[in-house]
């Protein structure tokens, strides 16, 4: 089922254009992967499907992005509940230094609203699950996040993304910045997320991309240039622009 | 533009070359044991029995190669189809060696028997036909020429009728023993020279594979009516 959809989408920062006439979807229960060199846009289209891009001073957004059907961007709707339907994880993990680890899992939570100690808890701890953290923290949970190595502080922010239970998840290059093994960690967390959430996930590893995703959407000077099936885009792609990025013929 | 993968292409481009130079050596081999037989020549047939140990080598190495990208440099896209008919046809050619070396060992021991001129004069006429079917192929592959890889199928069919109308030909020979046994051997060596017609049709699917991504095959033998053929739209 389509859940998200960016039409004629356009972005800019000041003057400088940066997205031009997007378009795009991302379905229930699939993975979509944006690729493309780097300045092509493609985390500053993560950043416009949820309201992110308004964030910078002089940015802006023209087209839409229809949510369930709805202009994110119509003048009625709240950027901060979309922000909680759409979560993101970005590149480097960073949680709350001084936060603890559970802290850390339910903080969304704690500003969203009043929940009790045991359902912080609950939720932190099913949060943490889902994270694929739990077994790993589940007696470390006083300790400040920042404890925790490098994969493992991805994963909970993933887990405090997935606490306030949004619907898509928007990941921007969430593994960049690990070793071989976390980064397969998340790999195989993303692969069992799509059961419950659209992900998107932005990134710069093409073979990654090829690993995770159902979906793959190549963007080149803040165009798309083909969105496909991803086996299709990287055994037989139809644009040459997309042959030559993905074979290295193209820097 | 900018080529940021030199090393790789220059290796996918080594290892094509390579594979040419596979299919040259396999159906020189191909030749010359029919030659042999024709001719009953012995020595001949010997070459192409020890020549085959070159043959064996190149596949080796290519299978080494292509192992080694498909480990260390995950092609993709067009190289990844590259790759994949690369694997392919090297075995194709190999096989087709053995069938040279398998119709030079026949030549060997039928050559006291008595033979049949028409006999050999088919298979003489097989060879002559499935020889350019490999060097087509091939060129298909060095060109990328897909109009190439479609005549295959058709100029595998006289093979097809030769091999088959083998065994009335073997048949008519029965009066005499010898010649009998000489008949059911040459059978054999059809049944070779058909199969090599067939890995030349392999290799053109191969090479179709490549050009559009898609793979089909050019002749069903499940449902031979269904045959794909040469079409404006290809």
């Amino acid at each position: 089922m389509r859940r998200l959809e960016a039409s004629g989408l356009n972005a800019w920062f000041g003057a400088k254009q940066v997205l031009r006439e997007v378009n795009a979807s991302a379905d229930t229960g699939a993975v979509t992967a944006i690729i493309g060199p780097s300045g092509c846009g493609k985390s500053t289209l993560l950043r416009c499907l949820n309201r992110m891009h308004e964030e910078v001073r002089g940015a802006r957004v023209s087209g839409k992005v229809l949510f369930d059907g709805q202009d994110i961007y119509a003048s009625d709707t709240d950027p901060v509940e979309i922000r909680r339907r759409i979560g993101m994880v970005f590149q480097r993990a960073n949680p709350f230094p001084t936060m603890s680890v559970l802290d850390n899992a339910v903080a969304g939570l704690k500003l969203g609203g009043r929940l009790s100690r045991s359902e912080l808890q609950e939720r932190g701890q099913r949060a943490l699950e889902q994270a694929g953290l739990w077994e790993e923290v589940k007696d470390r949970l006083g300790e400040p996040g920042a404890r925790l190595s490098g994969g493992q502080q991805q994963r909970l922010c993933i887990a405090r993304a997935l606490a306030v239970e949004p619907e898509v998840l928007l990941m921007d290059e969430p593994a960049s910045a690990l070793d071989p093994a976390s980064t397969l960690r998340i790999e195989q967390l993303i692969h069992e997320l799509k059961e419950r959430y659209t992900v998107i996930i932005v990134t710069h590893n093409m073979q990654q991309a090829a690993r995770v995703s159902d979906w793959t959407l190549f963007m080149l000077y803040g165009e798309v240039v083909e969105f496909g099936p991803t086996q299709k885009m990287f055994t037989r792609p139809d644009d040459k622009r997309t042959e030559d990025y993905v074979t290295g013929r193209f820097g | 533009m900018q080529e940021t993968r030199q090393k790789f292409h220059d290796e996918l481009a080594s290892m094509e070359e390579e594979v040419l130079s596979l299919g040259e050596l396999a159906e020189r081999a191909v030749g010359r044991s029919t030659d042999a037989l024709a001719h009953r020549d012995d020595e001949l047939a010997r070459q192409v029995i020890a020549a085959d140990d070159a043959i064996d080598s190149l596949y080796l190495d290519l299978e080494r190669r292509i192992l080694g990208l498909l480990a260390t440099q995950t092609p993709v896209a067009s190289d990844l189809r590259l790759v994949s008919a690369i694997m392919h046809i090297n075995l194709h050619l190999e096989r087709i060696g053995d069938m040279a070396v398998n119709i030079a060992k026949m030549s060997i021991a039928v050559r006291d028997l008595p033979g049949s001129a028409t006999v050999v004069s088919h298979l003489q006429e097989m060879s002559d036909v499935v020889r350019p079917m490999i060097r087509l192929s091939l060129e298909a592959f060095a060109r990328r020429d897909l109009e190439l890889c479609l005549r295959l199928p058709q100029m595998d069919d006289p093979v097809d009728r030769l091999n088959m109308g083998m065994y009335k030909e073997v048949a008519a020979l029965s009066a005499d023993p010898d010649r009998l046994d000489w008949g059911l051997r040459m059978n054999v060596v059809a049944r070779q020279l058909e199969r090599v017609g067939d890995h030349a049709v392999d290799i053109a699917e191969q090479v179709g594979f490549l050009l559009t991504g898609e793979f089909r095959e050019f002749t069903d033998a499940s449902h031979p009516v269904q045959a794909v053929q040469p079409t404006d739209a290809d």
